[in-house]
Protein backbone atom coordinates (compact mmCIF):
# COMPACT_ATOMS: atom_id res chain seq x y z
CA UNK A 1 0.00 0.00 0.00
CA UNK A 2 1.48 3.42 -0.91
CA UNK A 3 2.39 5.51 2.09
CA UNK A 4 1.76 9.22 2.43
CA UNK A 5 3.80 11.60 4.53
CA UNK A 6 2.53 14.35 6.81
CA UNK A 7 5.35 16.66 7.86
CA UNK A 8 5.01 17.62 11.52
CA UNK A 9 6.24 20.74 13.28
CA UNK A 10 8.21 18.83 15.94
CA UNK A 11 9.00 15.36 17.17
CA UNK A 12 6.80 16.01 20.21
CA UNK A 13 3.78 16.72 18.00
CA UNK A 14 4.70 13.77 15.79
CA UNK A 15 4.60 11.48 18.80
CA UNK A 16 1.46 13.08 20.18
CA UNK A 17 -0.17 12.53 16.80
CA UNK A 18 1.02 8.92 16.68
CA UNK A 19 -0.48 8.22 20.14
CA UNK A 20 -3.77 9.84 19.12
CA UNK A 21 -4.03 8.01 15.80
CA UNK A 22 -3.09 4.67 17.35
CA UNK A 23 -5.82 5.14 19.96
CA UNK A 24 -8.25 5.62 17.07
CA UNK A 25 -6.99 2.46 15.42
CA UNK A 26 -5.16 4.32 12.65
CA UNK A 27 -1.73 2.89 11.91
CA UNK A 28 1.15 5.33 11.44
CA UNK A 29 4.87 5.62 11.96
CA UNK A 30 7.14 8.51 12.88
CA UNK A 31 9.85 8.90 10.23
CA UNK A 32 12.47 11.45 9.28
CA UNK A 33 11.06 14.13 6.96
CA UNK A 34 12.57 14.06 3.47
CA UNK A 35 14.39 17.21 2.38
CA UNK A 36 11.71 18.30 -0.11
CA UNK A 37 9.13 18.57 2.70
CA UNK A 38 11.19 20.19 5.44
CA UNK A 39 13.02 23.39 6.33
CA UNK A 40 15.94 21.38 7.61
CA UNK A 41 15.53 18.58 10.15
CA UNK A 42 12.07 17.36 11.03
CA UNK A 43 9.76 14.43 11.55
CA UNK A 44 6.76 13.19 9.63
CA UNK A 45 3.94 10.74 10.04
CA UNK A 46 3.98 7.95 7.52
CA UNK A 47 0.36 6.85 6.96
CA UNK A 48 -1.49 4.47 4.67
CA UNK A 49 -4.85 6.26 4.89
CA UNK A 50 -5.66 9.39 2.90
CA UNK A 51 -3.51 12.10 4.55
CA UNK A 52 -6.29 14.69 4.17
CA UNK A 53 -8.52 12.60 6.45
CA UNK A 54 -5.71 12.25 8.96
CA UNK A 55 -5.05 15.99 8.89
CA UNK A 56 -8.68 16.63 9.80
CA UNK A 57 -8.25 14.41 12.87
CA UNK A 58 -5.07 16.25 13.81
CA UNK A 59 -6.70 19.64 13.39
CA UNK A 60 -9.68 18.59 15.50
CA UNK A 61 -7.21 17.79 18.27
CA UNK A 62 -5.13 20.95 17.98
CA UNK A 63 -2.07 19.20 16.58
CA UNK A 64 -0.32 21.35 13.96
CA UNK A 65 1.39 20.01 10.83
CA UNK A 66 3.43 21.62 8.07
CA UNK A 67 2.55 19.97 4.77
CA UNK A 68 1.80 16.57 3.27
CA UNK A 69 2.85 14.42 0.36
CA UNK A 70 0.39 11.87 -1.00
CA UNK A 71 1.85 8.41 -1.64
CA UNK B 1 23.89 8.81 57.49
CA UNK B 2 20.21 9.73 57.73
CA UNK B 3 19.07 12.39 55.30
CA UNK B 4 16.68 15.01 56.62
CA UNK B 5 17.69 17.49 53.91
CA UNK B 6 15.23 16.31 51.29
CA UNK B 7 14.15 19.86 50.45
CA UNK B 8 17.56 20.25 48.83
CA UNK B 9 17.23 16.94 47.02
CA UNK B 10 15.55 13.70 47.99
CA UNK B 11 17.94 10.92 48.90
CA UNK B 12 17.78 7.98 48.74
CA UNK B 13 15.96 7.58 45.43
CA UNK B 14 13.55 4.73 44.68
CA UNK B 15 15.20 1.59 43.26
CA UNK B 16 13.13 2.01 40.09
CA UNK B 17 14.79 5.40 39.50
CA UNK B 18 18.24 3.86 39.82
CA UNK B 19 17.26 1.09 37.42
CA UNK B 20 15.90 3.56 34.87
CA UNK B 21 19.10 5.60 34.97
CA UNK B 22 21.18 2.48 34.36
CA UNK B 23 18.85 1.40 31.57
CA UNK B 24 19.10 4.82 29.91
CA UNK B 25 22.89 4.67 29.86
CA UNK B 26 22.92 1.09 28.67
CA UNK B 27 20.16 1.07 26.05
CA UNK B 28 18.96 4.56 25.17
CA UNK B 29 22.14 6.40 24.27
CA UNK B 30 20.96 8.02 21.04
CA UNK B 31 20.37 11.74 20.77
CA UNK B 32 16.59 12.01 21.14
CA UNK B 33 14.78 13.79 18.34
CA UNK B 34 17.86 14.57 16.30
CA UNK B 35 19.21 12.01 13.91
CA UNK B 36 16.15 10.10 12.79
CA UNK B 37 17.78 6.68 13.02
CA UNK B 38 16.53 3.88 15.23
CA UNK B 39 18.81 4.64 18.20
CA UNK B 40 17.75 8.29 18.18
CA UNK B 41 14.07 7.45 17.81
CA UNK B 42 14.15 4.91 20.63
CA UNK B 43 15.58 7.56 22.98
CA UNK B 44 13.01 10.10 21.77
CA UNK B 45 10.19 7.64 22.56
CA UNK B 46 11.50 7.32 26.12
CA UNK B 47 11.71 11.10 26.57
CA UNK B 48 8.23 11.53 25.15
CA UNK B 49 6.79 8.91 27.50
CA UNK B 50 8.12 10.84 30.51
CA UNK B 51 6.80 14.10 29.05
CA UNK B 52 3.38 12.47 28.92
CA UNK B 53 3.65 11.39 32.56
CA UNK B 54 4.63 14.90 33.67
CA UNK B 55 1.80 16.38 31.58
CA UNK B 56 -0.70 14.04 33.26
CA UNK B 57 0.65 14.80 36.73
CA UNK B 58 0.30 18.57 36.29
CA UNK B 59 -2.80 18.49 34.02
CA UNK B 60 -0.90 20.08 31.13
CA UNK B 61 -0.78 19.51 27.40
CA UNK B 62 2.25 17.42 26.53
CA UNK B 63 3.71 20.16 24.29
CA UNK B 64 3.62 22.58 27.24
CA UNK B 65 6.00 20.49 29.33
CA UNK B 66 9.65 21.48 28.88
CA UNK B 67 12.50 19.64 30.54
CA UNK B 68 15.04 21.85 32.28
CA UNK B 69 18.13 21.21 34.39
CA UNK B 70 16.39 22.19 37.64
CA UNK B 71 13.81 24.57 39.06
CA UNK B 72 16.22 27.52 38.88
CA UNK B 73 16.47 27.16 35.10
CA UNK B 74 12.70 26.90 34.81
CA UNK B 75 12.21 30.06 36.89
CA UNK B 76 14.85 31.97 34.91
CA UNK B 77 13.19 30.93 31.66
CA UNK B 78 9.76 32.06 32.82
CA UNK B 79 10.83 35.29 34.54
CA UNK B 80 13.29 36.47 31.89
CA UNK B 81 11.02 35.26 29.12
CA UNK B 82 8.23 37.48 30.44
CA UNK B 83 10.26 40.50 31.53
CA UNK B 84 13.30 40.81 29.31
CA UNK B 85 11.78 43.75 27.44
CA UNK B 86 10.80 45.61 30.60
CA UNK B 87 7.79 45.93 32.88
CA UNK B 88 7.03 45.54 36.56
CA UNK B 89 6.62 42.44 38.69
CA UNK B 90 5.38 41.68 42.18
CA UNK B 91 7.26 38.94 44.01
CA UNK B 92 6.62 37.47 47.44
CA UNK B 93 8.75 38.04 50.52
CA UNK B 94 9.48 34.31 50.68
CA UNK B 95 11.13 33.86 47.29
CA UNK B 96 14.17 31.67 46.84
CA UNK B 97 17.15 33.34 45.17
CA UNK B 98 16.27 31.41 42.01
CA UNK B 99 13.35 33.82 41.60
CA UNK B 100 14.61 36.95 43.36
CA UNK B 101 18.04 37.03 41.68
CA UNK B 102 16.78 36.91 38.10
CA UNK B 103 14.31 39.68 39.01
CA UNK B 104 17.06 41.74 40.60
CA UNK B 105 19.33 41.15 37.61
CA UNK B 106 16.59 42.39 35.27
CA UNK B 107 16.13 45.41 37.53
CA UNK B 108 19.85 46.20 37.38
CA UNK B 109 20.43 45.50 33.69
CA UNK B 110 17.12 45.77 31.84
CA UNK B 111 15.38 48.53 33.73
CA UNK B 112 12.44 46.54 35.04
CA UNK B 113 10.88 47.49 38.36
CA UNK B 114 9.71 45.17 41.10
CA UNK B 115 7.83 45.22 44.39
CA UNK B 116 7.93 42.74 47.25
CA UNK B 117 4.61 41.62 48.72
CA UNK B 118 4.83 40.44 52.30
CA UNK B 119 3.49 36.94 52.95
CA UNK B 120 1.48 36.95 56.17
CA UNK B 121 0.02 34.10 58.19
CA UNK B 122 -3.39 35.38 57.08
CA UNK B 123 -3.92 34.45 53.41
CA UNK B 124 -6.35 37.27 52.81
CA UNK B 125 -3.79 39.83 53.94
CA UNK B 126 -1.17 38.24 51.67
CA UNK B 127 -3.43 38.47 48.63
CA UNK B 128 -4.24 42.05 49.55
CA UNK B 129 -0.53 42.88 49.81
CA UNK B 130 -0.05 41.63 46.24
CA UNK B 131 -3.16 43.44 45.03
CA UNK B 132 -1.97 46.80 46.35
CA UNK B 133 1.36 46.52 44.53
CA UNK B 134 0.02 45.76 41.05
CA UNK B 135 0.24 48.73 38.70
CA UNK B 136 -0.51 49.42 35.03
CA UNK B 137 2.99 48.24 34.05
CA UNK B 138 2.84 44.93 35.96
CA UNK B 139 3.48 41.96 33.67
CA UNK B 140 3.55 39.12 36.19
CA UNK B 141 3.36 38.00 39.79
CA UNK B 142 5.91 35.54 41.12
CA UNK B 143 5.26 33.48 44.23
CA UNK B 144 6.50 30.25 45.70
CA UNK B 145 3.82 27.70 46.55
CA UNK B 146 5.67 26.78 49.74
CA UNK B 147 8.68 28.47 51.32
CA UNK B 148 11.85 26.41 51.10
CA UNK B 149 12.90 27.79 54.51
CA UNK B 150 9.84 27.35 56.74
CA UNK B 151 7.53 25.37 54.47
CA UNK B 152 4.81 28.04 54.77
CA UNK B 153 2.21 27.49 52.08
CA UNK B 154 1.18 30.64 50.25
CA UNK B 155 -2.36 31.29 48.94
CA UNK B 156 -1.25 30.38 45.41
CA UNK B 157 -4.76 29.62 44.11
CA UNK B 158 -6.08 32.99 45.24
CA UNK B 159 -3.00 34.74 43.84
CA UNK B 160 -3.54 33.00 40.50
CA UNK B 161 -7.12 34.25 40.49
CA UNK B 162 -5.95 37.78 41.24
CA UNK B 163 -3.39 37.63 38.41
CA UNK B 164 -6.06 36.49 35.96
CA UNK B 165 -8.46 39.22 37.04
CA UNK B 166 -5.72 41.73 36.23
CA UNK B 167 -4.69 40.00 32.99
CA UNK B 168 -1.13 39.32 34.14
CA UNK B 169 0.85 36.11 34.30
CA UNK B 170 1.36 34.10 37.47
CA UNK B 171 4.68 32.26 37.87
CA UNK B 172 4.75 29.74 40.68
CA UNK B 173 7.87 28.14 42.19
CA UNK B 174 6.68 24.64 43.05
CA UNK B 175 10.05 23.16 44.06
CA UNK B 176 8.85 22.33 47.57
CA UNK B 177 5.25 21.63 46.61
CA UNK B 178 5.52 19.15 43.73
CA UNK B 179 4.90 15.60 44.79
CA UNK B 180 3.40 16.70 48.10
CA UNK B 181 0.65 19.30 47.64
CA UNK B 182 -0.94 17.88 44.49
CA UNK B 183 -0.43 21.09 42.52
CA UNK B 184 -1.70 21.20 38.91
CA UNK B 185 -2.38 23.86 36.29
CA UNK B 186 -6.03 23.65 37.41
CA UNK B 187 -4.92 25.68 40.44
CA UNK B 188 -4.59 28.60 38.06
CA UNK B 189 -0.86 29.05 37.58
CA UNK B 190 0.33 30.10 34.14
CA UNK B 191 3.81 28.75 34.83
CA UNK B 192 4.67 25.90 37.15
CA UNK B 193 8.42 25.79 37.71
CA UNK B 194 9.70 22.79 39.58
CA UNK B 195 12.67 20.59 40.18
CA UNK B 196 12.49 16.94 39.24
CA UNK B 197 14.92 15.79 41.92
CA UNK B 198 13.04 16.78 45.07
CA UNK B 199 9.45 15.69 45.69
CA UNK B 200 9.31 13.96 42.31
CA UNK B 201 12.25 11.69 43.30
CA UNK B 202 14.11 12.02 39.98
CA UNK B 203 17.88 12.35 39.66
CA UNK B 204 19.65 15.67 40.15
CA UNK B 205 19.89 17.71 36.95
CA UNK B 206 16.18 17.45 36.22
CA UNK B 207 13.50 20.13 36.32
CA UNK B 208 10.30 21.15 34.56
CA UNK B 209 8.80 24.29 33.09
CA UNK B 210 5.08 23.70 32.65
CA UNK B 211 2.77 26.26 31.10
CA UNK B 212 -0.84 26.63 30.09
CA UNK B 213 0.32 28.25 26.83
CA UNK B 214 -1.47 31.55 27.47
CA UNK B 215 1.61 33.76 27.80
CA UNK B 216 4.30 33.45 25.10
CA UNK B 217 7.85 33.54 26.42
CA UNK B 218 10.96 35.00 24.86
CA UNK B 219 13.82 32.54 25.02
CA UNK B 220 16.97 32.98 27.07
CA UNK B 221 18.82 30.11 25.38
CA UNK B 222 18.74 29.38 21.66
CA UNK B 223 20.25 26.61 19.62
CA UNK B 224 19.64 23.26 18.00
CA UNK B 225 16.15 21.87 18.51
CA UNK B 226 16.02 19.18 15.83
CA UNK B 227 13.41 21.20 13.91
CA UNK B 228 13.47 23.83 11.11
CA UNK B 229 17.24 23.65 11.17
CA UNK B 230 17.68 25.68 7.97
CA UNK B 231 16.35 28.79 9.71
CA UNK B 232 18.36 31.07 11.98
CA UNK B 233 15.32 31.93 14.09
CA UNK B 234 14.42 29.91 17.17
CA UNK B 235 11.25 27.90 16.44
CA UNK B 236 7.98 28.96 18.10
CA UNK B 237 6.84 25.39 18.54
CA UNK B 238 7.01 24.18 22.13
CA UNK B 239 8.50 22.39 23.98
CA UNK B 240 11.42 22.35 21.52
CA UNK B 241 11.58 26.16 21.66
CA UNK B 242 12.70 25.81 25.29
CA UNK B 243 14.90 22.75 24.91
CA UNK B 244 17.87 23.84 22.81
CA UNK B 245 20.69 21.35 22.92
CA UNK B 246 20.60 17.69 23.81
CA UNK B 247 18.23 16.91 26.65
CA UNK B 248 19.19 14.86 29.69
CA UNK B 249 17.74 11.49 28.61
CA UNK B 250 19.34 9.69 31.56
CA UNK B 251 17.88 12.08 34.11
CA UNK B 252 14.54 12.29 32.34
CA UNK B 253 14.10 8.52 32.32
CA UNK B 254 14.92 8.49 36.03
CA UNK B 255 12.41 11.27 36.57
CA UNK B 256 9.74 9.22 34.83
CA UNK B 257 10.17 6.47 37.40
CA UNK B 258 10.21 9.08 40.17
CA UNK B 259 6.82 10.31 38.98
CA UNK B 260 5.59 6.70 38.93
CA UNK B 261 6.82 6.33 42.53
CA UNK B 262 4.90 9.45 43.62
CA UNK B 263 1.78 8.27 41.80
CA UNK B 264 1.98 4.82 43.33
CA UNK B 265 2.27 6.21 46.87
CA UNK B 266 -0.14 9.10 46.30
CA UNK B 267 0.78 12.71 47.08
CA UNK B 268 -1.70 12.91 49.93
CA UNK B 269 -0.22 9.85 51.59
CA UNK B 270 3.34 11.12 51.18
CA UNK B 271 2.37 14.47 52.68
CA UNK B 272 0.55 12.84 55.60
CA UNK B 273 3.56 10.64 56.34
CA UNK B 274 6.02 13.54 56.19
CA UNK B 275 3.72 15.82 58.22
CA UNK B 276 3.56 13.17 60.95
CA UNK B 277 7.36 13.16 61.13
CA UNK B 278 7.34 16.96 61.34
CA UNK B 279 4.75 16.83 64.14
CA UNK B 280 6.92 14.33 66.02
CA UNK B 281 9.88 16.69 65.82
CA UNK B 282 7.78 19.77 66.65
CA UNK B 283 6.47 18.02 69.78
CA UNK B 284 10.04 17.46 70.95
CA UNK B 285 11.23 20.97 70.08
CA UNK B 286 8.38 22.53 72.06
CA UNK B 287 9.68 20.92 75.26
CA UNK B 288 12.75 23.18 75.22
CA UNK B 289 12.38 26.81 76.18
CA UNK B 290 15.54 27.79 74.34
CA UNK B 291 14.43 26.50 70.95
CA UNK B 292 12.81 28.84 68.43
CA UNK B 293 10.52 27.27 65.84
CA UNK B 294 9.71 29.42 62.81
CA UNK B 295 6.01 28.82 62.43
CA UNK B 296 3.07 31.20 62.82
CA UNK B 297 -0.39 30.44 64.06
CA UNK B 298 -2.96 30.44 61.27
CA UNK B 299 -0.49 29.54 58.52
CA UNK B 300 -0.27 26.11 56.90
CA UNK B 301 2.96 24.33 56.13
CA UNK B 302 4.49 21.87 53.73
CA UNK B 303 6.49 19.17 55.56
CA UNK B 304 9.45 21.33 56.61
CA UNK B 305 10.44 22.51 60.09
CA UNK B 306 12.79 25.46 60.61
CA UNK B 307 14.28 26.08 64.04
CA UNK B 308 17.23 27.37 66.03
CA UNK B 309 18.64 26.20 69.34
CA UNK B 310 19.49 28.87 71.90
CA UNK B 311 22.43 31.06 70.96
CA UNK B 312 24.03 28.47 68.69
CA UNK B 313 24.32 29.37 65.03
CA UNK B 314 22.35 27.12 62.71
CA UNK B 315 25.58 25.86 61.19
CA UNK B 316 27.04 24.93 64.56
CA UNK B 317 23.98 22.78 65.15
CA UNK B 318 23.95 21.17 61.70
CA UNK B 319 27.71 20.61 61.97
CA UNK B 320 27.23 18.70 65.21
CA UNK B 321 24.27 16.73 63.82
CA UNK B 322 26.34 15.85 60.76
CA UNK B 323 29.04 14.42 63.05
CA UNK B 324 26.32 12.27 64.65
CA UNK B 325 25.05 10.96 61.31
CA UNK B 326 22.19 13.33 60.48
CA UNK B 327 22.04 15.55 57.38
CA UNK B 328 20.09 18.78 57.98
CA UNK B 329 20.69 22.11 56.30
CA UNK B 330 21.75 25.20 58.22
CA UNK B 331 22.47 28.71 56.96
CA UNK B 332 20.27 30.68 54.60
CA UNK B 333 18.99 27.96 52.24
CA UNK B 334 19.65 30.36 49.31
CA UNK B 335 16.69 32.51 50.37
CA UNK B 336 17.79 36.00 51.34
CA UNK B 337 14.27 37.46 51.20
CA UNK B 338 12.73 34.76 53.39
CA UNK B 339 15.45 35.17 56.02
CA UNK B 340 15.10 38.92 55.89
CA UNK B 341 11.38 38.44 56.64
CA UNK B 342 12.11 36.03 59.48
CA UNK B 343 14.88 38.19 60.94
CA UNK B 344 17.36 35.33 60.60
CA UNK B 345 19.81 36.75 58.05
CA UNK B 346 22.65 36.59 60.58
CA UNK B 347 21.94 33.23 62.20
CA UNK B 348 20.24 31.25 59.45
CA UNK B 349 17.98 28.39 60.54
CA UNK B 350 18.27 24.64 60.94
CA UNK B 351 15.96 23.04 58.38
CA UNK B 352 14.44 19.59 58.81
CA UNK B 353 12.82 18.17 55.68
CA UNK B 354 11.84 14.49 55.61
CA UNK B 355 10.99 12.32 52.60
CA UNK B 356 8.88 9.24 51.99
CA UNK B 357 11.90 7.16 53.00
CA UNK B 358 12.29 8.55 56.54
CA UNK B 359 10.56 7.01 59.53
CA UNK B 360 9.61 7.77 63.10
CA UNK B 361 12.53 5.79 64.56
CA UNK B 362 14.98 7.99 62.66
CA UNK B 363 13.26 11.13 63.97
CA UNK B 364 13.48 9.76 67.55
CA UNK B 365 17.22 9.28 67.09
CA UNK B 366 17.54 12.86 65.82
CA UNK B 367 15.53 14.18 68.77
CA UNK B 368 17.96 12.54 71.21
CA UNK B 369 20.81 14.52 69.64
CA UNK B 370 18.80 17.76 69.58
CA UNK B 371 18.00 17.24 73.29
CA UNK B 372 21.74 17.02 74.01
CA UNK B 373 22.43 20.26 72.12
CA UNK B 374 19.55 22.07 73.85
CA UNK B 375 20.82 20.88 77.24
CA UNK B 376 24.29 22.24 76.49
CA UNK B 377 25.86 18.77 76.53
CA UNK B 378 26.92 18.53 72.89
CA UNK B 379 28.54 21.63 71.41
Amino acid sequence: MPKSLIAMTSITYAMKAKRLLNEKGIYCEVVRTPKNLATGCGYSLSVTKDPREIILVLEDNGIPHRSFMKG
Amino acid sequence: MINFDNSATTFPKPQSVKNAVALAVERFGGNPGRSGHEISRAAAEQVYAVREKAAKLFHAEVENVAFTSNCTYALNMAIKGLLQYGGHTVISSLEHNSASRPVYNLYQNRGITYSIARVESDDEKTVNNFKQLINSDTKCMICTAASNVTGQITPYKELARLAHERGIAFVCDCAQASGVLGITLDDGMDFICTSGHKGLYGPTGTGLLITNGKFPLSTIIEGGTGTTSALLTQPDITPERFESGTVNTVGIMGLGKGIDFVNSKGQHRIRTHEQALCEQLLGALERHKGITVYRSEGASYAPIVAFNIGEYSSEQVTGYLNSRGFALRGGLQCSALAHHSLGTLLTGVVRFSPSAFNDSRQVSMLIREIDKVAAGRAI
